[in-house]
């Protein structure tokens, strides 16, 4: 391909020129996607990109015809970036696609269905994509990597043409997930409320397609967890589980991922099997300590993964999991009681769990472990009272240890 | 703007017909009014430039700020002057034409400029013609009124007189602009270009101790209209503005231009333009239709005027696009213009004021910049402006209300953008065409601009010149053998096609079959005709005509032959005194001549241009779109380089906000310098201080873009003298005086006796606070400015300054991040528990933990923050207190902060939990009430303090408590506590 000849270059070029603008005049997304597509590596593309590199004076046969040059400012940085993105020069194409975007966005203004919907979805991905290989290219050089950002404001702009009311607004969703990504991925998600906003004033979201919103519920379900508010995070991760798609393992991961530790901080706890068969067995000593009641499990196992943790941001959220694992604890020196004296069982000596949690190798003085139980049932993970004089823990003879039951722990 | 822009439309038309009917008339009418009307509103503006002058103590960062606007004045006078010149060329080369229509396609096919960039730049023209003309008193008042002398001063001169009206209305803008709008000042310049009268005004700005000079330059205007009025006038303001006069240069040159232009045509007219030197551009073009109608038919006008027109116009244009590229290119348009036109100003100034070592640099700057302008404008001239013209000027007549009225706000701030945004593409699209790319994208914005103009001007004649017309001119001009011919030629027909709209036959005579006028002798007609009104002008312009920039000229071979020939003529029958404009006979031969004259100027020429040259080298956009480097010329080079430099919106915006953030380093610097060294020794100081701002405004004007990364901030700072250890901390409100400022080795002791004083925070604080001002002030970044910040950092914890704690640990972060030692885990854990306590913010939280170092969880005190974290976040109390005993460093005055929260929560926790009671001394114990620290001590006072510390807090928060048999105090806990109040 290296050596294709100046006719054919031209003829190629000529070739996606016209591709170009009977895919607008045919308002035939589909192949206006595929023509957009700069990062899908397809052959044509890349024979293109060789062809540009040839044939210099492209911009001379866009300039030629009309029908052409009526899109000239979309395809000539087209073109520029393609050349570019072949070259590797992956900054360059960036700020070129962005060019070609902008100027897409202004033809899909004035276009009054949303016939190109699809293209647009290309755009928005490319310009995504092309951003963060473009910074990762700025930061091995050194430089700042802003292109992310820019890509942010620019998918920002693209939501504006979408948001409002009309036919094009069931492409906003799309878009807002690519926000999510770039957001997420920069760490600025408090950028995220106003999009989240915007999409959740109006009451369509059954309308939107199924992949945005699974989407969508995956990451306004992260920030949830960010948050601590459980409950909607449940609803929203469990909504994107139950309709992502079923084949697709790595997406189910990455929901579980989020959705079992907020699962466990409401009680319910996954079966090992999950755990194994989307490889999340950094829950697996998590999840035992919290069927054991054993402390010193839980706290290894957020040692071990500490890391992974912090990164993904589970890490607060399943730190809170001790008070569980306390009140499992307790529970099972309880039913110990009941076993060896079931009249007296509802009486908890303090020193019965500080020595177990001695057991544990856990070494917590009295203060302490008062502490903790005046807390447990300060958050109603225990029923009873704590009687300071004689120390010990009066438990409430009907179920003393409530089960959370799809409830957060009460702050 | 919008509604002087608006009024203008009217005002154009009722005016343009005014200037009309005056000039048929004569302009000796026209001229006293406008006369009588100058002087006043010249004094107005003085008065203005003073007062702004005086609002700024730094007079003489400020008087350079002033200069440099002058320079753009210049700037824009070489401008205009080029673009006379190239239209001049552009009406004398028959198959100018023909390139200009091959122009128009390429230009529009590659480039899609939006002609309505084009148009808003000439209606904004046009615009401020007609402005300046009716509008000047209602919408500007201020500059108005200074400025409206100067139109009516041009419209006496001549039917050119609106232009120059325009170019005056911008003068304002400029002006103010100068005070201190960039935006303003780029529109300014594009102005400036245009009219001369704007260049006289910047003079009079830049002198404004000096009213004389500016009213001299003025006068000048005036004079054109009315030679013998304006001697007097000139002889009155002229005999102090004589030697300083160096805007005066270029208005002559633009004058010249002019003239010429007009003088063969109508030896009466042009006189009157020559005089004026102001109007020159503007002037020409309303007298080149006009000539050409009087020999021919009625049908000519239109056409003429638009043939004509648009090459003037879109000269000036282009050389106003050419030179807000260049400012863009440069660092800031302003900036680059003020750099400029300062050396000019600067060089009459400074040669005689003894800022010798000033004069050069500015000299430099100067000159590129005009240099630059010109070479722009050539281009532009060239050949697209005939051809738009020609297509557009039919339609632009219907469009110029409404454009005008757009155009004025746009031009200023959009224009530039569309400009660039338009070059940009062309420079994608036609990269290949190199040179003559660029240059036609100068030149799509000149047609533009000339069609606007045409279509003002043609508003008046009517539509587009016949075909027929168009075939004569050709004709007529192809018989021209050089260059001064042309501009006989054109001059001749200007007036035929003048008389032919006058007498209606321009579209019905047959200009096919219309016998070609005898080629005149152009020696004789230009020289005749400039001579008669340039002797009194020329004695007061020459000072001004040394600043003009007619280097750039050059560029355009064919319209630069054209242009010298008129140029040499004048200068040499009007003044032999000036030798600038001998080269400019000179330049003739080419570029060289450009290069001698600037060198004749004042050295200033030759330094400027390096400087520019090494900036678009230095670019990389500039070798990208340098097509044009391939060219031999270096001056073209140079231009493409610039231009394709502007090409980038990206480049545009990041020079735009770059040439704001000089608009205001300027002054700052400006003022820096001012105060740097004022107590220094005094002539020697200020002649430094001088100097640095000269390197300064240089840095500005030339660095354009790279200017800030430029600046040698080492050279800048400020090394301190100051030996006193105590400093009372001042926040800085202008630069820093290395005499009040200490030197590092002071300013260790300083921090020792800080560290072992007695005194009270705020005084610590005071002490800690000038340290640091004085370490930023001379940059030191080491670990002496940890040791400040730590220190101080510190002490406002303790003293639970939180404000100032954070102020410090921010500088402290980034200190470390640059590998700077110091106690870097404590900060660690200090900025732990600040997150933790203060701010609640788990992602952030999140975030900082995982950022942690490794070797940071080993460090005590980064893991008794983070065993903080996990008591506070579990909200065991027991916990919390018990670190907080044991806190190292100053974790506990964190913690602190926190307390009074954690006892709360506390206490409401077992007021549910427990039953019946709990005793008060055990909760002072967990809950950390100093009393409970020393429970077991020996210290029962103590104890007692503690229980009843306690005792007081819970009764305070709403406890119920109760004694009970043993005397002991207990909590009742079925009572729950009052609602939190956060304090």
């Amino acid at each position: 391909m290296a050596y294709m000849s100046m006719g054919e270059a031209h003829r190629r070029i000529t070739d996606y020129l016209n591709h170009f603008s009977d895919a607008v005049y045919d308002q035939d997304a589909a192949s206006l996607k595929l023509i957009l597509s700069l990062s899908s590596n397809s052959p044509s593309q890349l024979s293109l990109a060789d062809a540009l590199n040839i044939f210099q004076d492209a911009n001379r046969l866009i300039k030629q015809s009309d029908k052409h040059s009526q899109f000239g400012e979309i395809v000539v940085p087209l073109f520029r970036s393609l050349q570019n993105y072949r070259l590797g020069n992956l900054v360059d194409a960036y700020n070129a696609y962005e060019k070609a975007a902008n100027a897409f966005i202004q033809e899909f203004r004035n276009w009054d269905s949303a016939w190109a919907l699809e293209a647009l979805y290309v755009i928005a991905y490319e310009i995504r994509v092309l951003a963060e290989r473009a910074d990762r290219e700025l930061a091995s050089g050194g430089k700042s990597p802003e292109k992310l950002k820019g890509a942010g404001s620019f998918l920002m702009k693209v939501f504006g043409v979408l948001a409002g009311k009309g036919p094009k607004r069931v492409g906003a969703l799309y878009v807002t997930c690519q926000l999510f990504k770039i957001y997420f991925k920069l760490g600025t998600v408090h950028l995220c409320r106003s999009v989240i906003r915007s999409i959740e004033t109006v009451r369509d979201f059954e309308e939107f397609p199924k992949r945005d919103k699974v989407t969508y519920m995956y990451y306004t379900g992260r920030l949830d967890v960010f948050n601590e508010n459980f409950s909607a995070a449940d609803h929203k991760l469990s909504y994107a589980l139950t309709h992502c798609n079923p084949q697709s393992e790595a997406n189910i991961r990455m929901i579980l991922k989020y959705l079992i530790p907020v699962k466990l901080s409401i009680g319910i706890l996954p079966q090992d099997c999950l755990l194994q068969k989307y490889n999340l067995v950094e829950y697996r000593n998590v999840v035992l300590a919290l069927r054991r009641g054993d402390l010193r499990l839980l706290r290894t196992a957020l040692e071990e993964h500490e890391d992974r943790f912090l990164r993904s941001g589970v890490y607060l959220v399943l730190e809170k999991l001790e008070l569980q694992v306390y009140q499992r604890l307790l529970k099972k020196i309880y039913i110990i009681q009941k076993q060896r004296d079931p009249s007296r069982a509802h009486q908890m000596k303090l020193e019965v769990i500080v020595r177990a949690l001695k057991w544990l190798k856990i070494d917590m003085d009295l203060d302490e472990v008062e502490c903790i139980v005046a807390i447990l049932i300060y958050k109603n993970l225990v029923k009873g009272y704590f009687a300071h004089k004689s120390k010990v823990v009066v438990l409430s003879k009907q179920d003393p240890f409530p089960k959370l039951n799809g409830k957060p722990v009460s702050s | 703007m919008n509604t002087e822009t608006l009024i203008a439309p009217t005002g154009t038309t009722s005016k343009e017909g005014q200037t009309f009917v005056d000039h048929n008339h004569g302009q000796s009418s026209y001229v006293p009014p406008s006369i009588g009307s100058e002087a006043p509103p010249w004094t107005m503006h003085r008065v203005d430039n003073n007062s702004t002058q005086n609002a700024f103590p730094q007079n003489s960062t400020y008087s350079y700020q002033q200069n440099a606007q002058p320079p753009t004045a210049e700037g824009m006078n070489g401008t205009p002057a080029t673009a006379s010149s190239s239209s001049l060329a552009s009406t004398n080369v028959p198959q100018g034409y023909s390139g200009y229509a091959t122009y128009q396609n390429s230009t529009t096919d590659s480039y899609g400029y939006g002609t309505t960039g084009y148009t808003s730049y000439y209606s904004g023209y046009q615009q401020q013609t007609s402005h300046s003309y009716s509008q000047p008193v209602a919408a500007y008042p201020n500059t108005g009124h200074p400025y409206q002398p100067i139109s009516s001063f041009q419209n006496t001169g001549s039917y050119a007189a609106p232009a120059n009206y325009s170019s005056t209305y911008y003068n304002p803008g400029d002006y103010q602009t100068s005070a201190g709008y960039p935006t303003t000042n780029y529109s300014t310049q594009s102005t400036t270009q245009w009219n001369e009268g704007n260049y006289a005004n910047y003079s009079s700005y830049q002198y404004s101790g000096y009213p004389p000079t500016s009213t001299g330059t003025y006068t000048p205007v005036s004079a054109t209209a009315a030679p013998v009025h304006y001697q007097p006038q000139n002889t009155q303001y002229y005999g102090k503005n004589h030697t300083e006069v160096t805007c005066a240069p270029g208005t002559e040159n633009l004058s010249v231009a002019t003239t010429t232009k007009l003088d063969c045509p109508i030896p009466g007219v042009p006189g009157v333009t020559g005089g004026y030197s102001t109007t020159i551009s503007q002037p020409q073009q309303p007298q080149q239709p006009q000539q050409p109608q009087q020999p021919s038919a009625a049908p000519w006008r239109p056409e003429a005027a638009s043939l004509q027109m648009p090459p003037q116009q879109p000269s000036t244009v282009a050389s106003a696009a050419h030179d807000g590229y260049w400012n863009y290119g440069t660092s800031g348009f302003q900036n680059q213009q003020s750099a400029v036109g300062q050396p000019e100003a600067y060089q009459p100034f400074d040669s005689r004021s003894a800022y010798a070592s000033f004069q050069d640099p500015q000299n430099n700057s100067g000159p590129p910049g005009t240099n630059l302008q010109y070479p722009t404008v050539h281009q532009v001239p060239q050949s697209n402006p005939f051809p738009n013209t020609h297509q557009t000027s039919p339609s632009l007549d219907s469009r110029r209300v409404g454009k005008f009225q757009i155009q004025t706000n746009p031009r200023i701030v959009s224009n530039l953008g569309v400009g660039l945004a338009k070059t940009d593409k062309a420079g994608s699209g036609t990269s290949a065409a190199t040179k003559p790319a660029y240059i036609s994208v100068s030149l799509p914005n000149s047609n533009d601009k000339v069609l606007s103009n045409d279509a003002s001007d043609s508003a008046l004649k009517s539509g587009a010149f016949p075909k027929s017309l168009r075939g004569y001119v050709e004709r007529a001009l192809a018989r021209c053998k050089d260059d001064a011919q042309l501009n006989a030629c054109q001059a001749v027909m200007k007036e035929m096609i003048t008389s032919a709209t006058a007498d209606g036959t321009l579209y019905t005579r047959d200009w096919d079959t219309e016998p070609l006028f005898p080629l005149p002798s152009v020696d004789g007609d230009s020289k005749g005709v400039q001579f008669p009104a340039p002797g009194s002008t020329f004695k007061r312009s020459p000072t001004r005509r040394i600043k003009s920039r007619w280097e750039p000229l050059p560029e355009e071979k064919p319209q630069a032959k054209l242009a010298p020939v008129k140029y040499g003529g004048w200068v040499q029958a009007n003044q032999r005194e000036r030798k600038p404009f001998i080269f400019n006979s000179e330049r003739k031969e080419d570029r060289a001549n450009s290069m001698k004259f600037s060198s004749v100027d004042q050295n200033a020429p030759k330094f400027q241009r390096p400087f520019k040259r090494q900036r678009l080298v230095d670019k990389p956009t500039a070798v990208e779109n340098g097509d044009a480097s391939s060219d031999s010329d270096k001056e073209q080079a140079r231009y493409s380089g610039a231009i394709s430099m502007a090409n980038t919106p990206e480049e545009r915006k990041r020079r735009e906000s770059r040439s704001k953030r000089f608009e205001k380093g300027q002054g700052n610097r400006a003022e820096f310098n001012h105060h740097y060294k004022p107590k220094g020794a005094g002539a020697a100081n200020l002649y430094v201080r001088r100097a640095s701002a000269m390197v300064i405004s240089k840095n500005l004007d030339n660095g354009g873009s790279e200017a800030v990364e430029d600046i040698d901030w080492d050279a800048l700072t400020v090394k301190g003298t100051c030996q006193e250890i105590e400093k009372r901390y001042l926040r800085l409100t202008s630069a820093p005086d290395p005499a009040t400022v200490r030197p590092e080795e002071v300013l260790e002791k300083a921090l020792a006796i800080v560290q072992s004083s007695q005194k009270n925070y705020l005084y610590k604080c005071d002490q800690l606070k000038s340290i640091r001002q004085d370490l930023t002030v001379q940059r030191i970044r080491n670990q002496l400015t940890v040791k400040v910040y730590e220190t101080h950092a510190r002490l406002a914890l303790e003293f639970g300054d939180l404000p100032e704690y954070n102020q410090c640990q921010s500088q402290l972060k980034t200190l470390y991040a640059e590998g700077i030692e110091g106690c870097r885990m404590e900060f660690s854990a200090y900025g732990l528990l600040c997150m933790i306590l203060h701010s609640n913010n788990n992602r952030d939280l999140l975030s900082l933990m995982s950022r942690l170092p490794s070797e940071a969880t080993e460090d005590e005190a980064v893991k008794h923050a983070l065993a903080v974290r996990a008591a506070v976040t579990s909200g065991n109390y027991t916990m919390f207190f018990k670190l907080h005993k044991k806190a190292p460093n100053l974790n506990s005055c964190l913690m602190n902060l926190y307390v009074e929260k954690m006892r709360y929560k506390a206490v409401s926790c077992m007021s549910k939990s427990y039953r019946p009671t709990v005793p008060v001394s055990y909760i002072a114990q967990v809950l950390g009430f100093a009393s409970a620290l020393f429970a077991n001590d020996e210290n029962e006072g103590r104890e007692t303090d503690g229980l009843e510390e306690c005792m007081d807090w819970l009764k305070a928060h709403g406890a119920c408590l109760v004694t009970d048999n043993n005397g002991e105090m207990q909590l009742d806990a079925k009572v729950m506590l009052e609602p939190h109040i956060v304090y």
